[in-house]
Formats: C-alpha cells, sequence, structure tokens
C-alpha cells in the first residue's frame, strides 16, 4: 500500500546509478554481502531504556545506530465503558422504519468503541500533528495493537469501566530513514514497562484503586496468569534478489526491490497448554504470530533508472542536441532489454518471498523472537 | 542485537533530589500518578537546645529570627534513662495513646516526624488535629521534624517493601540519625551536657526489635508507660485494640460491604445513604432516613444494625417487603436489656434470649391492620462510611465489674453505660475498676470488631464522683460538644483596651460617632428575665403628630466591638451560641462585652443597632428605618415588674405611657400573626428555683408568661422580619436567614390517628393555620391540660428551625412555618447568638454603614458557617433542657409526692407519663408496677393498655393518671433517677 505518506518519509537518495547497481549486485549475492559486514538478519546495535519518564504510566527510548532516536510515554486512565453490547442489541430489536439508520449507527459506535480504548499519536519533528505521515504511522502502530484483541483484555476492568491507553511517541530526530521500526520498538519497550494502579474492588463495582504505586501490575505480566503475551513489534524486511535482509540501512532500501512491514507478536499461551509441557519451562521459545503484512513503496522506486548519456535526459543531452528523441528514450527505459548500468526496481513482492518472509520472522528461532527477547532485556 | 542501559546512580544531582510517587483517585473517578519531587537539605534543624550547629544553619522565620529549638537540653529522666531522654514515636503509638501523649505529667520532649505526622492524618483526622494542637503548646515540647526533606534522615523505599516497613526504617533512621547528631555536637562544645537517649516508641515488636538490633534505643508503648508514675490510669487510656486476637470465637456480626461495593450500590440506587438514629425509647430501633424513601428506614435489632452506632453516617440495604415491620411499641433501653452479659465474654450470639422475645413480638404486631400499624419498610446496615465517635460520658456498670477492691490491679473487663441512651454499652479493659465504681467517665470507642457484641473503648479521664454538681455540669457539656474553657489569650487580647471603663466617646467627632444617630433623647427601657446581666435589646415608643407611633427596636450592637475574622470572632463562630444551664451561663464572648460593654445597661450610653418604625394605631408598619445609633436606657425591667409598672393607673409618666403603647401595639401584631396562621406551641417549661449561696435547687415551677413576655416577643419578631427583607433585598445571595420547614403530613399521622381515636377530634395539618385552629379546638373541658399537651405533641412532630443562606433555597422555602411568616431571620440578640452577629455585619452593610467582609461574601463559608450553629443551637437547648432535668431531679431528692400526671405514649411493656408540675416524663414499667410482673395486653388500635395479675388497671393514652414521684438511687451504679409509679 503505497501512499505519499510513505514516500515521504524517505530520505532522498543521493547514489549514482552505479553505486546504487553495485550495492544491488552484492546484496543479491548469496550469502548477501551488506555494506555493513553485516549477516542478513543482524540488526545494528541499538541503546535502549525504558522506564525513563516517572509521570506516565510506562516509558521508553531507543536510539538505533543510524542516529535516529525517539522516546515513548504511555498513559493509562480509566475510562467508563460506553455500553455497546447493549446498544447493538436494542439495535437488533428494532422494527420499524427507523431500524436502518439506527441500526447502522449502533453498530458504528460498537465497532468505534473497541477502537477508542488505544489511543495512539506519533510527533515527527517539521511535521503537523495532522499530516499524513504522523496519522499513517500512528495507524499501523495501533492496527497492529488491536489486532491480536489480547491487548483489550488486558485493558479490560469490568463490564462497565475499562482503561484508556494513550501511547505517544515522540521521533527526537529527523525522521533520516523509515521510522516505523523505531517508533513499534519504543512502543514495545514502553508497553512492556506500563504499570497500572492495583485494583482493589471487585466484580461490577465502580473501580476502586491502590493509592500505593509500588503495588502497581505491569500491563503485560512477566510471569503469572496471562504471561508471555508480549506487545506487538513491527519490523521492516527488504527483500532483494531472493535474498531477506533484515533491519536495512537507508543504503539497503535505495536498492530494495520490496520493503515489508511485519508485524508480530508473541501470543499467550493457552491454558491448557500451560498446564502441559510449557509449565516446565515457560521461557521456552515459541512461535511468533503474524498480525499484518503491509508491503511499502520501496525508495528504490524512485531512483532514476542509469541509463547510457545517448538516451539520458537527466544529463540534459537534450539541451546539447546527441541525445536521441524523448519518444526513444522512454522506449529504451520502459523496455525490457535493459542494457544499462542501473534500473530501478519494478513490480511487487513474489510468493515464494512473502513465506519465507513470513517463516524467517515468526519461526522459533527466528528474528522475532530474537528481538522481542533482547527488548525484554533492556526492562 | 545488544541493549544498554543506563545506570540510574550516575547523576550527580540525584543526591540531592528523590521523589515520592502515589496513585490518586479523584471523585470523578480518575485515577491518576503522582510524582512529587523531593529536594532533599541539610538545614532542618534538629531543634535540641543541645546542639548550636542547627542553629546556625537554620532559616529565618518570618520575623527575621530563627525559631527558637524546642527540646530541652535537661529532658525527664527516668529510672532507665539516666541521662534523660527524647522520644520519639511511631504512627501506631499516637493511633492508639493520642489521651496519654496529651497527659500534663508526662511525654516532654518528643519529636514528632513528618512521616508520623501524615500517616497519622491519613487514618485518623480528629486525632491528627489534636496530635497538631500538641505540639503547638509550648509546656508539652513536641517538635515536628520533617525528615523527609532532611538529606541524612531520608528514606527511600525499597523494591518490595511495604509502605509501613519503609516508613518504621524511616523512624529508625532518624532515632540513629539523632543519636550520632548530638553525640557529636556534644563532643565538639565544651559544655558538659550530659547525652539524653533517644528512645523510640512503638507498638510494633517487629519494629521494636529491629530497632534493637541495629543498636537503637526501643521500648513497646505499653512497657514504657508502666515505668511512668501513675501508670495504672494511664495504661487505661490506651486504646484497646483487638488485633492481638487471632482465631477467636466464631463473628457474630455479617461483615460490611467494601466501600467500593456500597458507593457503586448507591450510585446504581439499590443502597442508600444516610445517618443513622437510635430511638429514645428503644435502643434495638434505628431509622435512617434517606432521600429515597418519604418514611424512614427502620433498623429492627443488633444485627441488622451491624454495628453501627447512632450519629454514623451508614449504607442500608433495604429489606424485602414480606420483612417490613412496624415501629416497636415496646420501650427497651441498653441498661436493662442485657443486664446478665458478661463484659470479658465474647459475644456468641447477637441476640439474648430476652431480645428474640421482643422481635418477636414485633413481628406479630405486623398484622395489626390500624394506621400506626402500617408495616414500614426495613432495612439493614451494610457498611459505615463515615463513623462519628465521640466522647461518650457514662458510668460503669458496677455489676460487671468481678474484683471490686480497689487494691486489685488485675486487669479486667467492664462495661459502661453511657449517658446517651442511644449508644451500646461500651466493653473498656481497666485495671482500677474499683476506683471506676461511682464516678462519671469520659471514655472513647476504639473498635467494633465484627466478634464482638459490643464495641470496645477505654478510658480517658474521670470527671469526679456521679451525682456531683462539677461532674454532672462537665458530663452535660461534653456530652452535648458545649466549649467550657476559659477564653484563650489571643482572644481578650482583641477586647477593647479601656476595659470597664470604656465609654461612648464624648466627641461627635471620634470615628466611633461615624453615621451614627444619637437616639439619647429617646425614652428607651429594657424588659427582660430578673437579674438579666447581657441585656441584647431595648424598646422604645412615642406617640407622633399624625395619631401614629413611632416604634424603636434597639439591640446591642456587639459588630462593633467584634471584628470579622479576629480571634474572638474565630471563637464566637466556633462556639456559636451562649449556653444556659440552670446554674451556670457558657458565653458565646467575653464577660466584658456580654454583661458590660455590649450590654443594653440602664442609665448609661451604649452603642445601638435600632430598628425603628412608624406604626397606625393598628400596627400596620408604614416606614422603616435601620440605623447605627447611640441610646441611653432608662430603665432595665423585669417582665414581672414591667408588668406591674404598666397596671399601675397612678403611673402616668411618658416612660410607663410609652410602654402601654407598645403593649397595646405589640397585642394588636401577636393578633395579625395568628389570623395568618401562626402556631402557638408548647414546650414543658419550669424554672428551678435555687437557693442563692449554694445554689442547690429548692423547689420547681412552672414558668409563668406575662403580657410583658409577649410583648418583648412580639416586636424582636417585627424586629427580626424587617431586618430579614432588608438584608435579602441587597444580597438576595447571601442573606444569612432562618427557615422553618413545614413538616411532611407522615409526621402528623400517628398523632392525628390518637387524637381521633381517643377523643374524637381532628387535627387537620394542610397549613399551619389549619394546625393552629385545629390545636385550638382540643380541648377537653374535663382536662384543662389536655390542651397543652396536644400542643407539646405536636411541637415533636414538627422539624426544627435552621439558619440557611439565602442562595440555598428558593424563596418560597424561606417560609418560617411556626411564624408563618415568609422570611425570618435572626438580629435581636448577638450577644448571645452568632448568627445575629453575622446578620447584624450584614445589614451594616446594607445600610451603607460599612463594607462587607469578604467572609460574608463567600456562600460556602457562610454555609460552613450555618452548618456549625445550627448543630451548635440544638446542642444548647439539650445541654439546657438535660441541665433542667438534673436539677429537677435534686430538687425532689428525698421526697416522697403525689401528682397528676397523663400519658403521653403507651407501649405493650409500659407507658410514658408526664408530669407538668414538674415538667418530667418517666417511663413507668409494668415489672415495675409489682412482682411478679403484671400480664399487660396492648390493644395498639385503641391506645389502650389492659394490665392484669399481680396489679390489674387500664392505662389509656392522653388520660390522667396520679402518681407517686420519688428519687432513687440505683445501687449498682449511685445513679438517681426520678422514679414514677401509678397510684
Amino acid at each position: 500500500m503505497p501512499t505519499q505518506a510513505s514516500i515521504n518519509a524517505q530520505a532522498q537518495v543521493f547514489l549514482s546509478p552505479a553505486e546504487l547497481s553495485y550495492l544491488h549486485s552484492s546484496l543479491t549475492l548469496n550469502p548477501a554481502i551488506r555494506p555493513d559486514g553485516r549477516s542478513s538478519t543482524q540488526f545494528r546495535p541499538l541503546v535502549a531504556e525504558a522506564d525513563i519518564l516517572s509521570n506516565a504510566n510506562g516509558s521508553a527510548r531507543v536510539c538505533f545506530a543510524d542516529g535516529t532516536e525517539a522516546v515513548a510515554g504511555v498513559k493509562i486512565e480509566v475510562e467508563k465503558t460506553q455500553d455497546a453490547w447493549k446498544a447493538a442489541d436494542a439495535a437488533l430489536d428494532v422494527d420499524d422504519g427507523e431500524e436502518y439508520e439506527e441500526g447502522r449507527g449502533s453498530r458504528r459506535k460498537a465497532d468505534l468503541s473497541e477502537d477508542v480504548w488505544v489511543e495512539t499519536h506519533v510527533e515527527i519533528p517539521g511535521y503537523r500533528e495532522d499530516d499524513a505521515l504522523p496519522v499513517f504511522l500512528a495507524g499501523i502502530l495501533t492496527e497492529a495493537l488491536l489486532a491480536s484483541g489480547e491487548l483489550k483484555q488486558r485493558l479490560f476492568i469490568n463490564r462497565r469501566f475499562h482503561w484508556k491507553l494513550y501511547v505517544d511517541i515522540l521521533l527526537l530526530s529527523q525522521p533520516l530513514s523509515y521510522p516505523l521500526p523505531l517508533l513499534s520498538l519504543t512502543t514495545h519497550l514502553a508497553l512492556l514497562s506500563a504499570r497500572v494502579p492495583l485494583l482493589i474492588s471487585q466484580g461490577e463495582e465502580d473501580p476502586l484503586f491502590s493509592d500505593d504505586w509500588a503495588a502497581a501490575t505491569l500491563l503485560y505480566p512477566r510471569t503469572g496468569a496471562v504471561a508471555g503475551d508480549k506487545p506487538p513489534i513491527t519490523l521492516l524486511v527488504v527483500t532483494i534478489g531472493e535474498n531477506i535482509i533484515f533491519d536495512p540501512s537507508k543504503d539497503e532500501l535505495a536498492v530494495a526491490e520490496s520493503v515489508v512491514a511485519v508485524s508480530l507478536d508473541e501470543p499467550s499461551i493457552s491454558p491448557a497448554a500451560r498446564s502441559g509441557k510449557q509449565k516446565a519451562n515457560p521461557q521456552s521459545r515459541r512461535n511468533l504470530r503474524l498480525l499484518s503484512l503491509r508491503t511499502i513503496d520501496p525508495p528504490s522506486h524512485l531512483t532514476s533508472s542509469g541509463v547510457p548519456t545517448s538516451l539520458g535526459m537527466e544529463t540534459g543531452a537534450d539541451d546539447f542536441g546527441t541525445a536521441a528523441t524523448s519518444s526513444e528514450a522512454i522506449v529504451a527505459r520502459e523496455g525490457l532489454d535493459r542494457g544499462e548500468v542501473w534500473s530501478p526496481p519494478r513490480g511487487g513482492l513474489k510468493r515464494n518471498m512473502v513465506v519465507k518472509i513470513i517463516k524467517e520472522c515468526t519461526s522459533e528461532e527466528g528474528v522475532g523472537q530474537e528481538v522481542i527477547r533482547a527488548l525484554a532485556a533492556v526492562g | 542485537m545488544t541493549s544498554l542501559k543506563r545506570p540510574r546512580t550516575a547523576d550527580p544531582s540525584s543526591l540531592a533530589l528523590s521523589s515520592r510517587v502515589y496513585v490518586r483517585s479523584t471523585k470523578s473517578g480518575k485515577v491518576q500518578k503522582i510524582v512529587r519531587e523531593v529536594y532533599l537539605r541539610d538545614d532542618i534543624p534538629c531543634s535540641s537546645r543541645l546542639c548550636s550547629t542547627c542553629l546556625l544553619n537554620s532559616l529565618e522565620g518570618y520575623n527575621k529570627q530563627a525559631p527558637k529549638p524546642k527540646l530541652s537540653d535537661q529532658p525527664a529522666r527516668t529510672g532507665a534513662y539516666t541521662n534523660g531522654h527524647y522520644l520519639v514515636p511511631d504512627t501506631n503509638a499516637f493511633l492508639s495513646a493520642m489521651d496519654v501523649f496529651e497527659v500534663e505529667s508526662a511525654f516532654k520532649d518528643v519529636v514528632v516526624l513528618q512521616t508520623v505526622l501524615e500517616e497519622v492524618k491519613n487514618r485518623s483526622l480528629p486525632l491528627y488535629n489534636r496530635l497538631v494542637s500538641l505540639t503547638r503548646n509550648d509546656d508539652k515540647r513536641f517538635y515536628v521534624f520533617f525528615n523527609e526533606f532532611r538529606k541524612e534522615t531520608h528514606v527511600e523505599r525499597g523494591t518490595g517493601e511495604s509502605i509501613n516497613d519503609r516508613n518504621d526504617r524511616a523512624v529508625r533512621k532518624v532515632v540513629a540519625w539523632y543519636q550520632a547528631h548530638l553525640q557529636q555536637e556534644i563532643k565538639g562544645s565544651k559544655k558538659k551536657a550530659k547525652l539524653p537517649t533517644i528512645v523510640m516508641l512503638s507498638d510494633d515488636k517487629e519494629n521494636v526489635k529491629k530497632a534493637k538490633s541495629e543498636g537503637l534505643d526501643a521500648v513497646p508503648l505499653k512497657e514504657y508507660i508502666s515505668t511512668l508514675p501513675d501508670a495504672t490510669t494511664l495504661l487505661d487510656m490506651v486504646s484497646e485494640s483487638d488485633k492481638t486476637r487471632t482465631g477467636g470465637p466464631k463473628a457474630v456480626y455479617p461483615e460490611h460491604y467494601t466501600m467500593s461495593k456500597m458507593l457503586t450500590g448507591i450510585k446504581a440506587g439499590t443502597l442508600h445513604q444516610g445517618i443513622f438514629n437510635v430511638s429514645n425509647y428503644n435502643a434495638l430501633e434505628g431509622s435512617v432516613h434517606v432521600p429515597a424513601f418519604e418514611r424512614a428506614l427502620l433498623i429492627l435489632g443488633r444485627e441488622n444494625s451491624n454495628r453501627a452506632v447512632s450519629g454514623d453516617t451508614v449504607v442500608v440495604e433495604v429489606l424485602p417487603k414480606a420483612q417490613w415491620k412496624t415501629p416497636s411499641s415496646q420501650a427497651i433501653d441498653e441498661e436493662t436489656l442485657a443486664k446478665d452479659d458478661d463484659a470479658e465474654a465474647e459475644g456468641e450470639t447477637v441476640f439474648s434470649e430476652r431480645e428474640r422475645r421482643l422481635l418477636n413480638d414485633e413481628v406479630k404486631r405486623v398484622h395489626g391492620s390500624t394506621l400506626e400499624g402500617k408495616p414500614q419498610p426495613t432495612a439493614r446496615v451494610v457498611g459505615v462510611i463515615k463513623r462519628n465517635w465521640r466522647q461518650y460520658v457514662g458510668h460503669v456498670d458496677g455489676s460487671s465489674i468481678r474484683v471490686a477492691e480497689k487494691q486489685n490491679r488485675a486487669q479486667q473487663m467492664v462495661f459502661l453505660i453511657p449517658m446517651d441512651k442511644r449508644i451500646p454499652k461500651i466493653r473498656i479493659r481497666t485495671r482500677q475498676a474499683g476506683e471506676l465504681v461511682g464516678k462519671r467517665l469520659l471514655v472513647t470507642i476504639d473498635s467494633w470488631e465484627r466478634d464482638s457484641r459490643y464495641p470496645v473503648g477505654h478510658f480517658v479521664r474521670s470527671l469526679g464522683e456521679v451525682e456531683s454538681k462539677e461532674a454532672e455540669t462537665e458530663a452535660l457539656l461534653l456530652e452535648y460538644d458545649v466549649q467550657y474553657r476559659p477564653f484563650p489569650k489571643t482572644v481578650l487580647d482583641c477586647l477593647p483596651q479601656e476595659g470597664h471603663d470604656w465609654k461612648v466617646p464624648t466627641s461627635k467627632e471620634d470615628p466611633g460617632w461615624r453615621g451614627r444617630k444619637d437616639l439619647r433623647d429617646l425614652l428607651v427601657c429594657s424588659i427582660d428575665p430578673p437579674s438579666c446581666q447581657d441585656i441584647d435589646d431595648a424598646l422604645h415608643a412615642k406617640p407622633l403628630p399624625n395619631g401614629n407611633f413611632e416604634v424603636g427596636v434597639h439591640i446591642a450592637d456587639v459588630s462593633n466591638f467584634v471584628r470579622p475574622n479576629n480571634a474572638m470572632d474565630k471563637e464566637a463562630s466556633m462556639r456559636g451560641t451562649t449556653v444556659y444551664l440552670v446554674d451556670k451561663r457558657i458565653d458565646m464572648l467575653p464577660m466584658l462585652l456580654g454583661t458590660d460593654l455590649c450590654s443594653l445597661k440602664p442609665y448609661v450610653e451604649r452603642f445601638a443597632f435600632s430598628v425603628v418604625w412608624e406604626l397606625t394605631p393598628d400596627a400596620q408598619i408604614v416606614g422603616t428605618n435601620f440605623t447605627k445609633s447611640v441610646i441611653r436606657s432608662r430603665e432595665a425591667f423585669s417582665y414581672e415588674r414591667a408588668q406591674l409598672r404598666i397596671d399601675d393607673e397612678g403611673q402616668q409618666d411618658e416612660l410607663t405611657q410609652g410602654m402601654r403603647s407598645l403593649l397595646m401595639l405589640s397585642k394588636k401584631l401577636k393578633q395579625q400573626r395568628m389570623d395568618n396562621g401562626a402556631l402557638n406551641l408548647a414546650s414543658p417549661e419550669v424554672k428551678v428555683q435555687t437557693e442563692s449561696e449554694t445554689s442547690d435547687p429548692v423547689d420547681v415551677q412552672q414558668k409563668q408568661l406575662l403580657d410583658t413576655n409577649s410583648l418583648v416577643e412580639e416586636f424582636m419578631l417585627l424586629a427580626n422580619i424587617s431586618v430579614a427583607r432588608k438584608v435579602y433585598e441587597v444580597y438576595p445571595q447571601i442573606a444569612l436567614l432562618r427557615r422553618h420547614a413545614a413538616p411532611p403530613r407522615s409526621n402528623f399521622e400517628e398523632l392525628q390517628n390518637q387524637l381521633k381515636v381517643r377523643k374524637g377530634m381532628e387535627l387537620r395539618t394542610d397549613s399551619s393555620k389549619a394546625v393552629a385552629d385545629s390545636l385550638d379546638t382540643c380541648v377537653d373541658p374535663k382536662q384543662p391540660f389536655f390542651n397543652t399537651l396536644v400542643r407539646i405533641l405536636a411541637t415533636r412532630c414538627m422539624m426544627s428551625a435552621e439558619y440557611f443562606c439565602s442562595g440555598e433555597y428558593t424563596y418560597p422555602e424561606f417560609k418560617h412555618y411556626g411564624l408563618a411568616s415568609e422570611i425570618y431571620t435572626h438580629f435581636t440578640s448577638p450577644i448571645r447568638r452568632y448568627a445575629d452577629l453575622e446578620v447584624h455585619r450584614q445589614l451594616a452593610a446594607a445600610i451603607d454603614y460599612e463594607t462587607l467582609d469578604a467572609s460574608l461574601h463567600s456562600r460556602t463559608k457562610l454555609d460552613a458557617v450555618c452548618k456549625n450553629i445550627n448543630v451548635r443551637h440544638r446542642n444548647a437547648q439539650h445541654a439546657g433542657r438535660a441541665s433542667v432535668e438534673y436539677y429537677v431531679g435534686q430538687a425532689l431528692k428525698g421526697r416522697d409526692i403525689e401528682e397528676d400526671g397523663f400519658v403521653m405514649r403507651v407501649f405493650s411493656n409500659g407507658f410514658i407519663v408526664f408530669v407538668p408540675r414538674f415538667g418530667v416524663e418517666s417511663l413507668i414499667r409494668l415489672r415495675d408496677l409489682a412482682t411478679p410482673e403484671p400480664h399487660g395486653t396492648y390493644d395498639a388500635d385503641e391506645y389502650v393498655l389492659t394490665i392484669s395479675g399481680s396489679r390489674s388497671a387500664t392505662i389509656a393514652l392522653f388520660e390522667m393518671v396520679r402518681v407517686r414521684i420519688w428519687d432513687e438511687k440505683e445501687a449498682s451504679t449511685g445513679k438517681r433517677k426520678v422514679k414514677m409509679s401509678l397510684l
């Protein structure tokens, strides 16, 4: 789903066609040779710390190696639940002329009420808050948070009350490369450290909480009944040729054939499974669950092809009269016969690559698990 | 992927900065995490006179002087601490033994930690206020040490550490610091002072143990107290905590709901919140008035009242309709109810056999079909929102004492029977049982656990022998929460410096004369009860050339002397009213003002606030004028002397003529009022004649009412109404007014039915006029007193009048039901009522004499004032009545009289007789009539009790009976009671 927003996020590529071509060909090798010598699944080192803002319920700061840095704060408040079920039920009972209008209204309300439990807000320097990029990024993050439905159960207090989750993410640096993974990992960490005041009332009573902050419980407990479930992460994966490369640098993005944002989470252990063999080793690795996968228009699409000077417009050949006619040039560029140094990749993601990516991300020993475990160590 | 985490301690600035984190739940239901930064400093003094460093370091106060060190350099020594000692109590010590800390003789040089102070505040606001006032008492040398802000004594909460553990650690840290700090200080100084021991006081064994292992001096509270002189008394004053008891007998009361469950229920309307009131006649019957029901909900039996004590704010659940009952027809009081209880025994059952039988009786009565027998909704208490426990006066139930010898110091549980019949017996543990018998005692309730039939309390102090005048008077004042201590110095400082020599300035240029009218030429006089010293009001009347009359009411100008918001004003607003007891007056204002400078004494000039009307000979108001003035009263009459003077045809001077005009006008005013439907209500009023020297009561008389009484009353009413109109006109939102709500019809139901059944009379209650008219028709030619009796009973059906701020109600609700006036306030007695003083200020501002003080502009502040004076007013009335009652009892001492009495109320096991001659009412029980107890058959429809068996008689409501009155000293308690018996 390429959008204007995703395009805006790219820093411009200042590489010559020759450089692009060189990068591309070394990355298509098996195994791929990356400019910084990493293996294809290796991440660059990052600096992360959690629980840095004492006023927030949970918070985190993450610095990526490319100098991008983000801070996330999680604020959690009690909110009265709109009586969604009742409204929906009532709508079904209505049988006169207003049925259609009302029914739709209520159902919409019911749907909405699930989404409004989580509110994400992204702030990027230089962007207005209603600009497309922050809104789009916040949307992806919220979607990943809500996708499994498990977060909602954590936010549920009783039938009349729930916690409302506000995630505020502040990008401290310019969005040098596509910032989604950074924001996602920061959110993940912040949620991991988020606590809610201890509930001391029971059942359907108006909630009452202990005033002791030290007694506050983690939103994602490390141990106990619902342990195991972790907040989702969203990773950026690029494919080049038959290779899958994680944590792409700016240069690698510039030659990527496709860019995919993969949202993953660790599903909670079902009670049955936990009582079985899982109980013995709760730390054992498990498969991750794929929440969403979306392709992002790679910046390489915007690179200009390295056509020979005779056909090039970029070099301003027209002005010198030495160039072929422009129609010739277009034909040459669009044509399958690529005699040029570099041509921007075209087309989508191949099916077998999708399978490969999912496998690589979700398997027990996969990259997703590695990232989640590394972040858990930050604590 | 690697991760890094920045270590937190690396930041050097964090040494002086800490933070406190907690969760705050707001009223609107929000839950917030609050982080408070704490800046640590090193200039918070230890405040010991031994220390000079802290004195040098400490900051200057507002008066450019460093606060003086509080803790003595020669603190008290005891056997264990020969160098003297400072005490550092923990929170529990204060919570359980505040009464002991307040003792004058011990507990000096105490360091109160900020941690402890805050914890006390969270646990109990009244105790916190007492602790704060202790820290202000210079003799006690209690020093509040802000340990949380001192760098060395600040304590961070460890991970997994409970708040209590952390606070205990904070206390220990302070003890350690004080020790080290003073040691260093003494070493450094040349003075040869001995190092006092810093002693930690705690109730928590674990804490004491830890402190000892850290090398600190720590003692359990009780152990410390037992080393003090007079330890037995002091130990009794430590509150009783039942926490030590584990397991124990099974719970006799159901558990209270959690706060959240109650609040949810109240919001949802399934539970109701109200104030728990216990019936005066039946200790097992309580009622809770809740907004959702027109009639009060009945709470029957101990299990349903579930540990609620009269006055508590409780949450109740309405019982199913099948369990609705009628109010009890039995008279039950606490004393007889459980005479055979053993104070030591932990209650096994809630209901004694006797109680169960009484309750069964009631269930039977539900089937009665009279109006009175209509079942009323019943409810049970499911929780207590707020306890309203105070200190109670009572006496020890002699029969509950096992070992009565004075020498025996064994600790035992005894029952204390409170003076207030609505309060259950209180179990107190004491070592001085033998000494307490026959004394008036002050006790407090500490707790009421589920497994105990009665609340547990502790002894506070002894007021003296039962029946001694001092003890009884103090008991009364305590019981009605009357502030009777002498005025503090700050209040006396507000008095004019001239003292009794103060005079109205002679020069009219004096600021005191600004805006004042010179009314010294008017022939003003005052009419009051004999030997009245605080003369609030004076009157004058003179004919005008046009045939009308000029009538003036002159009220003492108290607001001239009591300026808003000074110490005297605050004290007065707290006291609210002057309390009149038979032999004593507890003043609202210091004597100098009340009986001299403000009092409109005869022959001297005084400042006054005057209301002057022009009235037609038919007593219609032509014009009203309000002014500050200077008057000179010509004479101070008593009611009797004024009456004599008016009646004496020989007296033809102008003053007497004026009084005759006043009398003539007052009669017309009264007629107007009656035509409007004002009620002529009655309450039994008697006067106790006392011997002048000893003020021992000699005789009891009914008060006589003269024309002159109503003369004064009419003009006071007129003045109050005129002032109310004026103040309301100028300040429609903030006028302080007085209203008397129309009673709900259900209040009269029972009386109406009784009159109909017994006398065939009808009481109409549609309006105050209807009530007034039908009361006039309730006359029994054979019983001249019957009308008064009905009026007394009708008065008891009324609501009580109250002060309010005009913004709180709409105009139609201002109505004063009893006086049938649209609007009313109190203006005429500023010496003895705070409300009048406030109204004076408002009126003065309304006539542009002065500007209105800010405190009178605020509705919330006025509201608080109104609430307080309403309570004080009621308490003062009750105290006054109780005092009369006590003196009547004393006057009857040793006598045996036969009198006429009237049956006021009939129960199935007794009846209440009212004796007009003495204004006393008393319950006559069947079992008091004869032994064995005669059998009684109560016909609830006819209000007739037929007694048969060992004694036969028929008792019917409203009938006159001949009773024998004598007084009896109860053997077990030494308490004197007026007893009556049927002849």
